[in-house]
């Protein structure tokens, strides 16, 4: 593990990015350290993105933390121009609690490389401002030639020969010789339809409606491409600049009307503070930004494999409803121990393929379907040390058992506890063994602890009921 | 009532990665438990049972009486064709033979540890094997060997062996009354049910069930151990494992009552055990063994063959009569050699040694060495240059016939080119009756910690932390160096690392083979013990290593390398071809006074052996005037005598500062007995020989006493008998007449030879070489330091350091350059008629001997006169053109580094065809561009970074001004220092030593004065151990100490670490200096007969005190 972003205080210790962690660790016995999130990080920087669109529409991210903001013809709004947008901005970020570089240059990449490796001279700058590739970066330094006032008065042909054409273009970028934009960060989606009013509509039952119709020409688009939408964007826009965006995302790819009218209708109902038309929305728009292929033939015929779209819709709409997360499947864990063995996961999503450990033929079942959680204790009879359950007490109630098989012996995960790896100190042991009673009812019982060895008298617990 | 039962599936952690117990404590649980035997049945190999074997010889010696208690040895096969795993027991030699032959043919179609068999194979080497078919197989994919040595049966042939009741029957019909059906009672739930489903397999093909627990380790408490070791196999975390751990801790030895508790449905499988082991009659000492008769012509006896072959030799040496101390000695030696059937193996020996000498063009050079080869019988057959008659060594010493041991004899060979002998002892003997032995590579701290790190989730900067101050590999990873890493030793997660690395330590780990030891057999070897592939191709090993077969009286010839021999083969090479004499290893001018001269003055960088720190420190100390002053020299600064403290004595009496005295005994015994045997060390036992001799004489020891000693002494491993034998010299001597003081002494001395004492013959094999690279040095610096260049990487020192000495000795050393340099260094005359050195291009980082063929020949008749020249004529690739331009070898076509990389990254990538055609200029011109100079530091960084060494200046002289502003002497200053100046010293690292119990740190560090000796005591090392350790260049505070033979070394207190100055030098580029090859931090060391094999060092290391 080594450090990604060192804060202002651990730089001031000396910790750089790239120390290892143990390394920082002995330097700094006291240091905090947070799991490096590189998602998270582009998350925050797209976010920041976002709201730059209120100096310009021409924002972009250079990942892992950059932003460049063409504000050519933006400036004029603010007091100073150039500088206010600066100070402005600097004085947002800075109440967020992010530290900024700001820097202006004629291009973004000299804006960034000024950013990057600080001054106001492009020329001043280090030939690393052309992140170019290492080998080529020493080349550079090899030649003696520093910076980029050292490449920008020699000629180009002699350098394009030497360090590849591509560097002639950086440097031209560097130096605004050559016009460079930016591709601002909201990409067009792959399908997306919109309506303009010149009524706003003032209801949000309107709104549906007309979402309706966009998602049967946006269905019309991708039955053409033969894909499917797996996600489903509307941007309510009001009239007074506002934009509500109601997002559904869905299990499968689709493109059926019926059921995104009746997500949207969901998604509405079950927002925590209701849409809101004020004036009226001037503008509908429907993006599908996320597609998947989905073949033109129907499904119907086929009952399997429709019931299985049919459980994809139910778990859609109970998802969009309740919340990704409260439908929730089971999946098998590869674990020994029985309560362990079985895990839950959000439903929606792709299916993965589920394999349960099958018995062997003609063996009944090992473990009952469910367990007591935790194990009801009982009290037995047993043989010691390790016989099997003679006759055991649940509830008040007293059985018999005239059938046993077993032990199935589970060995507890020693790792897990404090000390596990010595002798004696990994854990209690479990027998565990499937009985029936004279009443012909199964059981599923375990000896906690090994007689003797782990424990002088170990517990009895009731861990299931067959079926 | 007693249950007779004997566990036989057990698993050793020969079992790599599966089994989690030493094959000995599997023995010793075995007879804990009361069973009447044990089965060792390792996953496709047999390489634990001759541990297992010993073990119990010695569990039977120390309970003192016969045990009833029989170990099985045999295999379990795991099959790639989804055939049940099958545990394989021999019951007759033969059979032993056709398992052995079975495991070679699957090792053989392998990749390098893995064993690829079929069931189809199996039934090929049915015979005299006992068969437990166990009912489920485990995988096993083995990746199949590409390239694969010429073996029979090799290729496969796909057949499907079927269910388990047709494999049963298949097995029935071929093996009758050889087949029983394993059953285990795994405490699965259904183990019953199970249980009764066998029963019905098993009677309906008519075989017997039997009983076996399938363990894998001793007690149940090994659990954690085997779960570690399982996760380390299929490469998961505890936490991620799962069920590919075994659910329950129950795969132990179980004793006859509780086995037969858990078969009580089945009383007869507990039966079943007594009645297979009854069958088995082979044990490990049936491998009778015997060495090749090849070497002996037609119509010849072995013994007379080699009678004939030495005293030939010693006619045409004496050709008036051979002298009759001489003929003496031969009969003696030839008569023991005849009793104990060993002339076959000298016969081995020299004609290995003649192979290389006569049949190899060029002839390449080798010195025997070793218990044998102070043998006058070695001396004729010019397997060694040591004459025993005249440095007075006596075979009889070593090889007696009281010791039942085969005789030792290694021989070195030029480094470069012991492949060629390797390939011609398996070509002459054939795969299937040589092979090299193997070595069992152990989990080291380094590895255990690593691994066991990644088994606990820990991260793996957390583990390389803790291995990164352990010293060399095998350093304890112990509370106190944790802490000192900035991690918590009272963590649990790191206290849990620290156990459990504990018990993985000196667990095997794999196979490997030996640096060099073959052993030969006149009947297949592949009926003995199962053959390997090794990594490297071409190279077969067999899976015991030398202790297991010194315990079966295997012999082994050891077939090593030396580098030295190299770099002295290429010194006559270069003296041929220079007009500087024919000289070869018998005919450099002997007792030379110049050279001793020179070796008094610790002038003996690159020389062998002679080089170290230690040994420069001790040359001017120990003033060599002859050639058995660098016997003692070679023998005496040693780990051995420096523990056993008999450097100071033998120092003070040879100085004459300390009389010389031989205590006598009491009469009647020889007064003088101790003076025959000490006089030529003043009386200081230095050699093993002495030490032996000095139990046999002194002490009364019988030479079968004095050998207990010698092992006792080899492998500390019983230091209860190592208290008893002290006690038992003592007395003898005390008994004597000694005084017990005295006696006291000797045995700490003694004590001392145990893992390094140098046998004499050793010493002088190497005085030997000792004295020719010395003598080269003196006479022939430039051949000499070209001649090591050419051997790198070898010795003590890199190429940086044996540069910068020759150069102190006016050896005039060139810079590569593309018109004047080889691949090789090479040596030039120069305007003023001297030899001038000549870097090659193989000193360059990266670059490829084929782009040195490649330009040579294109220099043949023109040299280059542009680089343009340069990159068509010779073809090179792009990558060519800029190391060497790089490396600032284009200064005869004029341009200096910085112009030849700017013209050589323009050459394109070959060469256009149709300019080709018109010969004509490729490149268009373009308009000129000036660039800035390169300044010298840089050039000198960029030196380093190219070629680990500059011509042009030390990187030191740029940072004096800086240091002397510190008020830093240099390290000239330092050795002219006043004795108990306090002061502060600078340099680049040279080497870094803990040498011997580790009281102390020796470091070099080098400026561009000279070099600077530091010591820093453990206790201060302590507290800076990441400084010491991580710095490339740093500032030592400490007083200076300067010895009456004015040897200098800085007494260190403070180290600080100012390796970012380097930086300076290049504002950016960081340089990298080459710690010499004996810095124990660039090159951990492995202690010897523990490391793998490839980096045992050069120095060889005692072959008879072990």
């Amino acid at each position: 593990m080594r450090l990604a972003a060192p804060d202002t205080r651990a730089l001031q210790l000396g910790l750089m990015p790239g120390l290892s962690l143990a390394d920082a660790r002995a330097r700094v016995p006291e240091l905090a350290a947070i799991d490096h999130d590189p998602a998270g990080d582009l998350a925050l920087l797209e976010w920041l993105a976002d709201g730059c669109e209120r100096y310009t529409p021409m924002a972009a991210t250079d990942p892992p933390q950059g932003l460049i903001l063409d504000i050519t013809g933006c400036a004029h709004r603010f007091p100073n121009g150039e500088t206010g947008l600066a100070s402005d901005l600097a004085r947002r970020l800075e109440r967020l609690g992010l530290t900024a570089r700001l820097a202006r240059a004629s291009t973004p990449d000299a804006a960034l490389a000024l950013a990057e490796f600080g001054g106001n001279e492009v020329k001043a700058l280090p030939v690393a401002a052309l992140r170019v590739e290492a080998e080529t970066h020493l080349a550079l330094r090899r030649a003696g030639l520093k910076t980029i006032g050292d490449l920008a008065t020699r000629p180009r042909a002699p350098l394009a020969a030497r360090f590849g054409e591509a560097l002639p273009t950086l440097l031209a970028r560097l130096l605004d010789e050559e016009d460079t934009r930016i591709t601002p960060r909201r990409a067009e989606p792959a399908i997306w339809t919109e309506a303009r009013f010149a009524e706003p509509l003032a209801r949000s039952e309107q709104a549906i409606e007309v979402i309706s119709g966009l998602a049967r020409e946006a269905a019309e688009a991708m039955s053409r491409r033969d894909v499917g939408g797996r996600r489903f964007e509307a941007s309510l826009f009001r009239t007074d600049g506002h934009v509500a965006r109601l997002a559904i995302d869905t299990g499968l790819p689709t493109r059926d009307v019926a059921m995104l009218a009746r997500l949207f209708n969901e998604r509405i109902e079950s927002l925590a503070d209701p849409l809101d038309p004020g004036f009226g929305y001037d503008m509908v728009r429907l993006a599908v930004p996320l597609t998947e292929t989905l073949a033109p033939e129907q499904l119907q015929l086929e009952g399997r494999s429709m019931a299985e779209v049919e459980v994809a819709g139910l778990i859609d709409r109970l998802s969009t409803r309740l919340g990704k997360c409260r439908i929730q499947q089971l999946q098998p864990n590869d674990n020994h121990i029985p309560e362990q063995a079985a895990f839950t996961l959000p439903a929606q999503g792709k299916p993965a393929h589920i394999e349960w450990p099958k018995p062997e033929e003609g063996d009944p079942p090992l473990r009952p379907l469910q367990l007591f959680d935790p194990p009801q204790p009982i009290t037995v009879i047993a043989e010691i040390p390790d016989g099997p359950p003679r006759r055991f007490q649940w509830q008040r109630a007293s059985h018999l058992i005239v059938l046993y098989e077993g032990p199935e012996r589970i060995a507890p995960e020693w790792w897990r506890r404090k000390d596990g790896h010595m002798a004696g100190k990994g854990g209690l042991t479990r027998d565990y063994y499937r009985v029936e009673d004279a009443g012909g009812r199964r059981f599923w019982i375990f000896r906690h602890g090994l007689y003797g060895t782990e424990k002088a008298s170990p517990d009895w617990y009731l861990h299931g009921l067959f079926a | 009532m007693t249950v007779l039962f004997a566990e036989l599936v057990a698993a050793t952690n020969f079992s790599f990665l599966r089994g989690a117990s030493h094959p000995s404590d599997m023995v010793a649980q075995a007879i804990q438990l009361g069973m009447t035997g044990i089965g060792i049945a390792d996953r496709n190999t047999v390489a634990g049972v001759v541990r297992a074997h010993v073990a119990l010889k010695e569990a039977r010696e120390e309970i003192g009486r016969d045990i009833d208690f029989k170990l099985v040895a045999g295999a379990r096969l795991a099959f790639v064709d989804e055939t049940p795993d099958i545990i394989a027991y021999p019951a007759t030699r033969y059979g032993w033979g056709r398992l052995t032959r079975l495991l070679s043919r699957g090792n053989l179609r392998s990749e390098k540890g893995g064993c690829i068999l079929r069931f189809a194979d199996l039934l090929e080497f049915l015979d005299d094997l006992l068969l437990i078919v166990m009912p489920y197989a485990s995988p096993n994919e083995e990746r199949p060997r590409r390239k694969t040595v010429v073996y029979d049966g090799l290729e496969i042939e796909d057949a499907d062996p079927g269910a388990l009741n047709e494999i049963l029957c298949t097995l029935c019909d071929r093996a009758v009354g050889r087949i029983w059906l394993g059953a285990t009672m795994p405490r699965r739930g259904d183990d019953a049910r199970r249980l009764v489903c066998l029963a019905e397999v098993a009677k309906a093909a008519g075989i017997p069930l039997l009983a076996t627990n399938d363990a894998l380790y001793a007690g149940p408490d090994d659990r954690p151990v085997q779960d570690v070791l399982t996760c380390i196999r299929e490469g998961v975390t505890l936490a991620e494992a799962g069920q590919k751990l075994e659910a329950n801790a129950e795969r132990h030895l179980k004793s006859p009552g509780e086995m037969a508790r858990l078969f009580a449905a089945c009383p007869e499988t507990i039966a079943s055990t007594q009645a297979l082991m009854d069958r088995v009659s082979f044990t490990l000492e049936d491998l009778k063994y015997e060495y090749p008769h090849e070497p002996v012509p037609e119509g010849w006896a072995p013994q007379s063959w080699l009678r004939h072959l030495v005293e030939t030799e010693a006619h045409k040496r004496h050709p008036d009569g051979i002298p009759r101390k001489m003929r003496d000695v031969l009969e003696e030696e030839l008569g023991l050699i005849e009793r104990r059937n060993y002339a076959c193996y000298f016969l081995t020996v020299h004609d290995v040694v003649k192979f290389a000498r006569d049949e190899c063009d060029p002839p390449i050079l080798c010195q025997g060495r070793g218990s044998a080869a102070n043998s006058l019988v070695c001396y004729l057959l010019g397997i060694t240059p040591v004459d025993p008659i005249k440095e007075k060594l006596l075979f009889t010493r070593f090889l007696s016939e009281e010791r039942h041991e085969p005789p030792d004899i290694d021989v070195d060979f030029e480094h470069e080119r012991r492949e060629e002998v390797m390939q011609y002892v398996y070509e002459r003997y054939g795969r299937h009756r040589a092979g090299i032995a193997a070595t069992v590579i152990h989990y080291r701290s380094r590895s255990a910690v690593r691994e066991v790190g990644k088994v606990l989730g820990l991260s793996e900067d957390v583990t390389s932390r803790m291995t990164s101050t352990v010293w060399g590999s095998w350093g304890d990873v112990d509370e106190e160096r944790i802490s000192e890493t900035g991690l918590d030793p009272g963590n649990p997660e790191i206290d849990r690392l620290h156990e459990l690395v504990r018990r993985i330590l000196n667990f095997p780990r794999h196979l490997s083979q030996h640096v060099g030891g073959f052993v030969l057999t006149e009947d297949r070897l592949d009926e003995t013990v199962p053959i390997h592939n090794a990594a490297m191709d071409n190279r077969t090993f067999i899976e015991w290593d030398k202790d297991d077969i010194d315990a079966l009286g295997l012999m082994k010839v050891d077939v090593l390398a030396l580098g030295m021999l190299t770099a002295i083969r290429k010194s006559f090479d270069l003296m041929r071809l220079h007009g500087l004499g024919d000289r070869h290893l018998d005919n450099v001018p002997a007792e030379d006074p110049a050279v001793y001269a020179m070796l008094r003055k610790a002038d003996s960088i690159g020389t062998f052996q002679v080089e170290s720190r230690a040994q420069i420190n001790m040359l001017p100390r120990l003033k060599p005037r002859e050639f058995y002053d660098l016997v003692i020299q070679v023998a005496l600064v040693r780990p051995g005598p420096i523990q056993g403290e008999m450097v100071h004595p033998y120092l003070r009496r040879r100085n004459g500062e300390e009389p010389i005295e031989f205590p006598s005994p009491d009469l009647p015994h020889d007064p003088d007995e101790l003076r025959d045997i000490l006089e030529r060390t003043c009386g200081v036992p230095l050699f093993q020989e002495q030490a032996m001799k000095l139990a046999i004489v002194a002490a009364g020891f019988t030479p079968a006493e004095a050998n207990e000693l010698r092992r006792a002494m080899a492998t500390f491993r019983n230091p209860g008998t190592i208290h008893e034998l002290e006690e038992k010299m003592v007395d003898g001597m005390v008994r004597r007449g000694y005084k017990p003081d005295f006696a006291r002494r000797c045995f700490g001395q003694i004590k001392g030879f145990g893992e390094y004492g140098f046998p004499e013959s050793h010493a002088q094999a190497f005085a030997h070489l000792a004295y020719v690279s010395s003598w080269l040095k003196c006479h022939h610096p430039a051949v000499f330091t070209c001649a090591l260049l050419n051997s790198q990487p070898m010795g003590f020192y890199a190429p940086a350091q044996l540069v910068r000495d020759a150069r102190d000795h006016d050896v005039e050393v060139c810079e590569i350059d593309i018109n004047a340099s080889h691949w090789d260094s090479t040596l030039e005359r120069s305007d003023k008629g001297s030899l001038a050195l000549r870097m090659g291009f193989r000193q360059i980082d990266g670059f490829r001997e084929e782009w040195g063929k490649m330009l040579l020949a294109a220099r043949t008749h023109r040299l280059f006169d542009s680089m343009e020249a340069l990159g068509r004529r010779a073809g090179l690739p792009s990558r060519a053109l800029r190391l060497l331009a790089d490396a600032d070898a284009c200064r005869s076509i004029g341009l200096d580094r910085r112009e030849a990389l700017w013209n050589a990254r323009r050459m394109p990538e070959g060469e256009l065809p149709l300019f080709a055609a018109a010969r004509a200029a490729e490149l268009a011109d373009e308009p000129g561009v000036t660039l800035p100079a390169m300044p010298l530091s840089e050039h000198v960084a960029t030196d380093y970074q190219m070629t680990r060494l500059s011509l042009k200046a030390h990187p030191m002289a740029f940072l004096r001004s800086l240091f002397r502003s510190e008020s830093v002497l240099s390290c000239a200053e330092i050795s002219a220092g006043r004795n108990g100046a306090r002061v502060k010293a600078a340099g680049v690292v040279l080497c870094r030593q803990r040498p011997g119990k580790g009281n102390a740190v020796f470091i070099t560090i080098e400026d561009e004065t000279g070099i600077a000796n530091a010591l820093l005591w453990a206790r201060l090392m302590n507290s800076q151990r990441q400084t010491v350790m991580a710095s490339r260049l740093m500032v030592i505070e400490g007083v200076i100490q300067r010895s009456r033979e004015g040897v200098v070394h800085l007494m260190a207190t403070r180290i600080h670490d100012r390796s970012d100055e380097l930086e300076r030098l290049t504002s950016g580029c960081s340089i990298q200096p080459q710690p010499s090859y004996s810095d124990e931090i660039a090159h951990p060391q492995m202690p010897r007969g523990n490391g793998h094999p490839r980096n045992v060092r050069i120095l060889p290391r005692s072959r008879d005190f072990h």
